[in-house]
């Protein structure tokens, strides 16, 4: 494998040493460049008490292309898909170099805070989140509470 | 553009040969095969050219260390592999005009407790270039990757390949004989092109990190013209356009149906503050004036300067005062309503408490406009953006225009459907009627594009207009 950038490797050793409350990202020892992410959902959100398992993979480009992550875990979101995939500005085309690993997973869990079902992925969830939000919410609570159960 | 001149040969001489009915046979073949063997002559000069200009651009991409601008080097030390299709004459020249920060060698890692001895001694340690990240075996970023008249033939490209690869071993060659004269001269060291004691320490003493790629710089960067922050050459060089693609709301439905006049490419933003026309200004925070256009590295000494505190606060003194003169064209954008904006980005190194405030004064301007004769934009460095979006519609539209023929002839032949009955269905249905024309309109889009297209290739090659339109 190529020698690792010092970019990503201190990136690591900060993600690590000072890690983002609520987040935890290790790389993976067979390839440093994939990290195993998990995410508490956002207080006073559905997905309140939650554990997500997302994967991310740092491309070849990066910094220069944005980090790729999915959700492993399935969850009810307008704009995370069946896949885990996400829509989110700062992962396509509002991506810039400036932005680290630390901001991208800020990123997503202010997503899950504040869902926007007018830019859906998932155009299923979306149109039931405007067709009637209260029981989206609902929806999206039971799939926490069934899926992103805290592990033991 | 490689294959135009082969296409155009083939209707021409089929024309020729069935109006001139009376020439014989023996005539025809010979002309064709005339015809045959300039084209083939015209594609392969045109192929060694090619050829060459990638020869020359990547030796420009070599590190030498007798060429040197205020302590750095005129190409970049080789942290990223790919995007090294900015245009090297451009650079280098914006370099030795102190447009640019020159490419300095950075320091992975820094530490203020190091004395002056230990500074120097890693200091003394640094390659001119970083050979086994930049040109590792693994595929290489070839610029022609990003052309978009690609040769359709695959052993042809597996032949470009073969040649790309020899040229990067001959490219990792002489950079690793630069590196080696590098070395012995060090050791000697007699040498004047290699920087003095004196103007190393001035260099690394207090470096900053560059916020992109996280390695620490002399205290002498580009800054970005909107909010001010920091960027080394070699991440400056790396942001550019995307590449010509379909506008976003009709990326996801509209999977190969674009419309060509459609296709966009947008100026970068900047990656700190979001602000669109991304571009850079150098100061040259550093009063230091070695290499090309300035005294030998090796001369470089303190004591010849009375007081380089002084000197810095003139210079942000005349700075000012030609912002003054410029503050009409200085106008307030608001960067702050970018969500970017809260990234922190702050250089980890100290300064001394002078230098601080110097900064901090600077870093209350507003902005410098994307025109300002100051600033690099990266268009500016990679000018052929504007050519590659056109022949990137020029393409789509000749595909849309193929695609197109393809489906009319199968109207055509499909037994159901003799011509009249065709005729009159695109004449009276309304939406055949509207398909039609668009179908037209591409057709003639891709006509037009293709022209434009020769007349660039022919205006690039530096063959007089009047050939083209003969041509057509
Ligand atoms: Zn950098
Ligand atoms: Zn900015």
């Amino acid at each position: 494998m190529a020698a690792l950038p010092k970019r990503i490797i201190k990136e690591t050793e900060r993600l690590i040493s000072d890690p983002v409350p609520g987040i935890t990202a290790y790389p993976d020892e067979a390839n440093l460049r994939a990290f195993t992410v998990t995410m508490n959902g956002p207080d006073s959100s559905p997905y309140e008490k939650g554990i997500f398992d997302l994967e991310l993979y740092l491309p070849d480009d990066y910094p220069m292309c944005p980090p790729k992550v999915r959700f492993l875990t399935k969850i009810y979101h307008p704009n995370i898909d069946k896949l885990g995939r996400i829509c989110l500005d700062v992962l396509k085309d509002n991506w810039s170099p400036a932005l680290q690993i630390r901001t991208i997973l800020l990123s997503i869990q202010a997503l899950l805070a504040s869902p926007n079902p007018d830019d859906p992925l998932a155009n299923d969830v979306a149109d039931d989140w405007k067709k009637d939000e209260p029981k989206a919410i609902e929806v999206a609570k039971e799939w926490t509470a069934k899926y992103a159960k805290a592990k033991e | 553009m490689g294959n135009t001149a082969g296409k155009e040969a083939r209707p021409r001489s089929n024309t020729y040969s069935s109006t001139s009915s009376t020439l014989n046979s023996y005539d025809i073949n010979r002309r064709n095969t005339i015809f045959g063997n300039v084209n083939d002559y015209k594609k392969s000069r045109k192929q060694e050219e090619r050829d060459r200009q990638r020869e020359d651009h990547y030796s420009k991409l070599i590190v030498k260390y007798d060429q040197t601008v205020d302590g750095g080097y005129l190409a970049p030390f080789g942290t990223y592999k790919s995007n090294l299709d900015f245009n090297v004459d451009i650079v280098r020249e914006l370099i030795i005009q102190r447009k640019l920060a020159p490419f300095y060698t950075p320091l992975q890692d820094f530490d203020d407790d190091w004395t002056e001895d230990e500074l120097l001694k890693i200091l003394s340690q640094l390659t001119l270039h970083s050979i086994e990240i930049a040109y590792d075996d693994e595929e290489i970023d070839d610029i022609d990757d990003h052309k978009i008249h690609k040769s359709s033939n695959f052993y042809k490209r597996q032949e470009q390949k073969m040649k790309l690869k020899l040229l990067m071993e001959k490219i990792k060659s002489l950079q690793k004989d630069e590196e080696n004269k590098f070395f012995d001269i060090k050791l000697e060291g007699k040498d004047d092109n290699l920087p003095s004691k004196d103007l190393l320490l001035k260099l690394y003493k207090n470096p900053i990190e560059c916020p992109i790629c996280f390695l620490y710089y002399p205290n002498n960067l580009n800054l970005s013209r909107c909010c001010l922050q920091p960027i080394c050459t070699e991440c400056f060089v790396q942001i550019k356009r995307l590449d010509p693609h379909p506008p976003h709301d009709q990326q996801e439905q509209s999977q190969g149906n674009e419309l060509p006049h459609t296709l966009i490419s947008e100026p970068s933003n900047c990656p700190y503050c979001a602000m669109n026309d991304f571009g850079v200004i150098f100061e040259k925070d550093l009063d230091i004036k070695t290499g090309i256009s300035g005294i030998k590295p090796g001369t470089y000494h303190n004591d010849l300067i009375h007081d380089p505190t002084q000197d810095n606060i003139n210079e942000i003194k005349d700075d000012l005062k030609n912002l003054n003169i410029e503050s009409s064209e200085v106008f307030s954008s608001s960067p702050s309503s970018s969500p970017l904006k809260a990234s922190p980005i702050k250089s980890p190194t100290p300064a001394s408490q002078k230098e601080e405030s110097l900064r901090e004064k600077r870093r209350r301007r507003s902005s410098i406009p994307a025109n300002s004769p100051k600033v690099i934009t990266i268009d500016q460095i990679r000018p052929d953006w504007e050519l590659k979006l056109a022949s990137a519609k020029s393409k789509l539209a000749r595909k849309s225009a193929a695609a197109s023929a393809i489906h009319a002839s199968n109207l055509i032949i499909n037994p159901s459907t003799d011509l009249a009955e065709y005729d009159t269905r695109r004449r009276n249905s309304n939406s055949n009627t509207r398909f039609q024309t668009i179908e037209d309109r591409m057709i003639e889009e891709a006509l037009r594009l293709s022209i434009i297209d020769e007349e660039e290739r022919v205006r690039r090659q530096g063959t007089p207009q009047s050939e083209s339109s003969n041509n057509t």
